[in-house]
């Protein structure tokens, strides 16, 4: 039986952390997903420019195909 | 254009370029969940340093990115004495040097108000979370303010969990 908070985890909703300042907090209420965050955190900074450059590969290889649709 | 800071880092490092690493890429180092598209470095720009940056870029068909006709970066001495910029685009992506930060100062401040990080390719400088926060401060755009909100988010972060890096 998954419970009512898991569930919308499972959906999407951010779980607040227990600790989490008002900083954090705001971010979230901003609009950012700190739950990319508090995974950035966890890893090396190595390892942070590493996933860093495969969204930046992603990012161009999109901007590129776009680019190419648009000239046909 | 692909854009490969480990490669242009790496480049800079074999070159013994003095640098201190600013801007996104600081950011996504101290954590922040964000995407830039350039690599920016503040260094110091004494006639020997921007040798060395000419070195580590120099077959990488460097050019003046911001010159209306895309002018090649080939140092002169002159040159050497009047830049207080660099901004380039290479073969592995936009590489901006600045001689200062805005909110921070010359290189000598920015290398005070850093901190060493250590990758597989070597030890680098970057600024630490409140001098990032003040040169996004400074900076003021929409997108420095919004970084600054994830700056601010990680730094308490850090406070509440010292094992944090």
């Amino acid at each position: 039986m998954i419970d009512e908070a898991t569930l919308a985890q499972m959906n999407g909703e951010y779980f607040m952390p227990p600790d989490a300042g008002p900083a954090w907090r705001a971010a979230m209420e901003y609009g950012f997903d700190m739950s990319l965050v508090e995974d950035a955190l966890q890893l090396t900074p190595e390892q942070r420019l590493e996933q860093h450059q495969r969204a930046l590969d992603l990012i161009l290889e999109v901007k590129e195909a776009g680019e190419r649709h648009a000239a046909k | 254009m692909p854009q490969n800071d480990k490669a242009l880092l790496s480049r800079l490092k074999e070159q013994k370029v003095e640098f201190v690493i600013i801007g996104g890429v600081c950011g996504v180092l101290h954590g922040a969940s964000l995407v830039t598209l350039d690599l920016d470095i503040c260094c110091r720009f004494n006639r020997e340093n921007l040798r060395r940056i000419e070195a580590a870029v120099k077959d990488l068909h460097p050019r003046h990115r911001l010159t209306s006709n895309k002018l090649p970066f080939e140092l002169t001495a002159e040159l050497c004495g009047s830049l207080k910029n660099i901004c380039l685009n290479t073969d592995l992506g936009v590489l901006d040097c600045l001689s200062a930060v805005a909110g921070i100062g010359d290189y000598e401040q920015v290398w005070k108000q850093s901190v060493p990080y250590s990758m597989s390719y070597g030890e680098f400088r970057i600024l630490n979370l409140d001098a990032l926060i003040a040169a996004k401060s400074a900076a003021g755009r929409q997108k420095d303010l919004d970084a600054i909100r994830l700056l601010q988010a990680i730094k308490e972060k850090r406070g509440q969990q010292k094992d944090l890096f």
